[in-house]
């Protein structure tokens, strides 16, 4: 713990929550969500949008696109908020008005396809401070683990405060 | 459908470059729908305002998504083994995005041969947007 930054501080980040892991929620990803994400984002490859081709390529069902994370995360976050649980951006208090993404890495350790049922976990890595405490950053780790094919994705990023001038 | 052959790639090798947009309110309108990032500083032009900014801006992860593709169009979206991006400035409505991508190393995994894809967002004038880069599988 660092006291001098935190007698100074002006985040807004709850920095209690280092090391947190937020309850694992299962989701089920659906053919018509991996379509309709491929198709928003430009990404016209068959095997995101047909299942005879991805079929045809030796597939199962729909492969998810290389970004399809965030759909998962969101379908987590969604049956967490039913559930009265909070997400990764609830637990850590990110605020909407001053916050931006940092970076993002996924590590692919298998593909993700239509019909799986995948478990979605986020820790809270670390928190840190950047340009004399006007940027706060706050990394995550997270991972889609399927019950038979183990963990298919491990994601890091970080989320960062671009906080408002100080007053005074 | 390689336009550079997987299995004879050479450091400085570039992929064919990609374009994207010029980005909409009804595209970023679209990607919350779809991603199902409803951050409102992207689709609600009041939500902007009042916290001090002149407009909604894009998702960084559109742009994101649309990055990726410059390597999956290319070598196939299975034979991806990682990637990942730093947002380096934000993407703005009316952004025109070019996605260019350059083999910066090939080395071995085990009995895979990989190549690691330096890649990069760039905006009509010239402002980077995203700058990260890929491992793919060749062989």
């Amino acid at each position: 713990m660092n006291t001098e930054a935190s007698a100074t501080r002006r985040g807004i980040f709850d920095r209690s929550t280092k090391g947190k892991t937020i309850e694992p929620v299962s989701v089920f990803i659906e053919r018509g969500r991996i379509r309709f994400f491929a198709q928003v984002l430009g990404n016209h490859d068959p095997m995101h949008a047909s299942f005879e081709a991805a079929r045809a390529a030796g597939h199962p069902d729909l492969l998810a696109p290389a970004s399809f994370f965030v759909v998962a995360e969101a379908l987590a976050d969604e049956e967490r908020a039913r559930r009265a649980l909070p997400s990764a951006a609830q637990l850590v208090k990110c605020d909407y008005r001053y916050l931006l993404h940092g970076d993002e890495r996924y590590f692919y350790a298998g593909p993700i396809y239509a019909g799986d049922e995948v478990v979605h976990a986020t820790t809270v890595l670390d928190f840190y401070d950047k340009k004399n405490g006007a940027m706060e950053f706050v990394s995550l780790e997270s991972t889609l683990t399927h019950p038979t094919r183990g963990v298919l994705l491990r994601t890091t990023r970080t989320l960062l405060h671009r906080l408002p001038a100080q007053e005074g | 459908m390689s336009l550079v052959d997987l299995k004879s790639l050479q450091v400085g090798d570039a992929l064919p470059e990609l374009e994207f947009g010029p980005i909409t309110r009804a595209m970023l309108a679209l990607y919350a729908g779809a991603s199902g990032d409803h951050n409102p500083a992207h689709i609600d032009i009041d939500f902007a305002k009042s916290s001090g900014l002149p407009d909604v801006f894009a998702h960084g992860m559109l742009s994101y998504g649309v990055l990726t593709q410059v390597v999956t169009r290319w070598a196939g979206p299975d034979r991806l083994r990682d990637f990942g991006a730093r947002f380096v400035s934000i993407t703005q409505v009316h952004d025109k995005i070019t996605c260019r991508a350059v083999v910066t190393d090939v080395f071995q995994v085990g009995h895979e041969t990989r190549a690691r894809i330096g890649v990069k967002a760039i905006a009509q004038d010239g402002r980077e947007t995203l700058i990260g880069d890929a491992v793919v599988a060749c062989a």
